[in-house]
């Protein structure tokens, strides 16, 4: 099959509403989802925690979140699969081939983009904004609650970049999911297998909605940015 | 005139350096104080500590029966005294949402905050410029705003720091015709500038800061 061949079944399966194709994407969606939901709030809490303290360790701890962001996510599947195999410490919970580990590794994964992008926002607030919320009667929470508030575009610029992550990695997904169909294949995990099957017309199916998911993330940022800095 | 907020003792080093060692400051009801000073010479750092914004290296200060020291300043004591910024940081909310600010926080009834945002916002001569973004509004414009979200509070003690830095003619005047009004007989206002016109303001009480105290003329 030549590429343009492959490139037209491609959409042709795409619009038909191809059942395997379709379910593929929504156990995509449905994980990485479930992965930001589960990383958000421990992710833009220890992001703010640190922004706005200082402590003995306080510079270690931004340098790992830093280099947290560049880890490979094989590596990430590599250490989740020791741990959730059988023999593994947590191998009683009988997680591993399943949505589960996928979407514990998929926040693992997401939790320092999250938490780099809250850090690097509240650190660069405004002084005046935590001094303005205080003076106004905010106690400690109110006001790093207000301080959230005012950083909140470039809170969601994180969700957006760590969804744009986690949806399209396929090393730890592979590792602790296991490509199972219809149970655990996701997008990435299917286009690595369909193209070593030969299958190019599904791999270029589901990289076409990967591209889409990655436009519209970037048009979703662009909203943000827009947002944040209105013309 | 009896006492409203006396501050036994106010002292904060930077290092070395002493930069406030003051005692034995009274404010009464009614007074608007003009605290002049060179640049660097405490102004901002004293109305923080008596805001309880920043830590003093040692704090005495009493209000209406309420204590704070350098290692306590009551929350009480943070509703009291509200501070405002040279250049005045506005929400990126509206400006209604900004003027409410404090209103929420302290539970006012939804029809008694409207009311009281709208005064706010009528006295400061805000009400046209209600559908602009304040990140859009001028230094003068955000000036007006950032007092009417302190008067919406009726703060017992306003501090308000170099009101007047940086704005054209026009938008001074505004400012300063807000400042005087601001004063309501039951509350006190120390005004930090070195605006003249200001300084030369009829009925203040003159503080001047140099190397740490403070003297009255």
């Amino acid at each position: 099959m030549s590429l343009l061949d492959a490139t037209r079944e491609a959409f042709v399966r795409l619009f038909a509403g191809d059942r395997e194709l379709w379910t593929i994407v929504l156990i995509s969606l449905k994980v990485s989802l479930c992965a930001l939901i589960l990383a958000t709030p421990f992710a833009v809490a220890l992001g703010f925690w640190v922004a706005s303290h200082r402590f003995v360790g306080r510079r270690t701890v931004i340098l790992a979140l830093q280099g947290l962001l560049s880890f490979p996510t094989v590596v990430v599947g590599l250490v989740l699969y020791l741990l959730l195999s059988r023999s593994g410490p947590l191998g009683p919970w009988h997680l591993l081939f399943t949505q589960d580990a996928m979407i514990i590794g998929q926040a693992i994964i997401a939790f320092p983009v999250l938490a780099a992008f809250t850090l690097a926002a509240v650190h660069g607030a405004d002084p005046r904004l935590r001094e303005t919320a205080v003076s106004l009667g905010a106690g400690p929470w109110r006001s790093a609650l207000t301080s959230l508030h005012e950083v909140r575009f470039a809170v969601v610029a994180g969700v957006l970049n760590g969804f744009g992550r986690v949806i399209s990695e396929v090393g730890c997904s592979m590792m602790v999911g296991g490509n199972i169909a219809g149970f655990t294949r996701n997008i990435p995990t299917a286009i690595a297998l369909e193209t070593s099957k030969g299958d190019f017309a599904q791999g270029i199916a589901l990289g076409a909605v990967l591209m889409a998911f990655a436009l519209g993330v970037t048009a979703l940022l662009g909203l943000v940015q827009e947002e944040r800095e209105p013309r | 005139m009896s006492v409203l907020l006396a501050v036994g003792e106010a002292a904060k080093a930077y290092g070395a350096k002493r930069l406030l060692d003051v005692a034995g400051l009274a404010l009464a009801a009614g007074d608007i104080v003009i605290l002049s000073g060179d640049n660097g010479s405490g102004k901002t750092t004293l109305l923080k500590l008596l805001a309880g914004l920043e830590r003093a290296d040692r704090l005495r200060m009493r209000f209406d029966g309420i204590e704070a020291t350098e290692g306590r300043f009551p929350r009480e004591l943070r509703r009291t005294i509200v501070y405002v910024h040279q250049h005045p940081y506005l929400f990126n909310t509206s400006i209604a949402d900004n003027v409410a600010y404090g209103l929420r926080l302290r539970r006012v009834a939804r029809e008694e905050r409207e009311r009281k945002v709208r005064d706010a916002i009528g006295w400061a001569g805000v009400g046209h410029l209600l559908a602009v973004p304040p990140k859009r509004l001028s230094g003068g414009e955000r000036q007006r705003v950032a007092l009417a979200r302190a008067r919406a509070l009726e703060p017992r003690v306003l501090l308000v720091d170099e009101p007047t830095a940086s704005l054209d003619a026009q938008a001074r005047g505004q400012v300063l015709e807000l400042l005087r009004q601001t004063a309501t007989g039951d509350n006190c206002v120390v005004v930090a500038c070195h605006d003249r016109e200001l300084l030369e303001l009829g009925g203040a009480r003159r503080w001047h800061l140099e190397g740490g105290k403070i003297s009255e003329a």
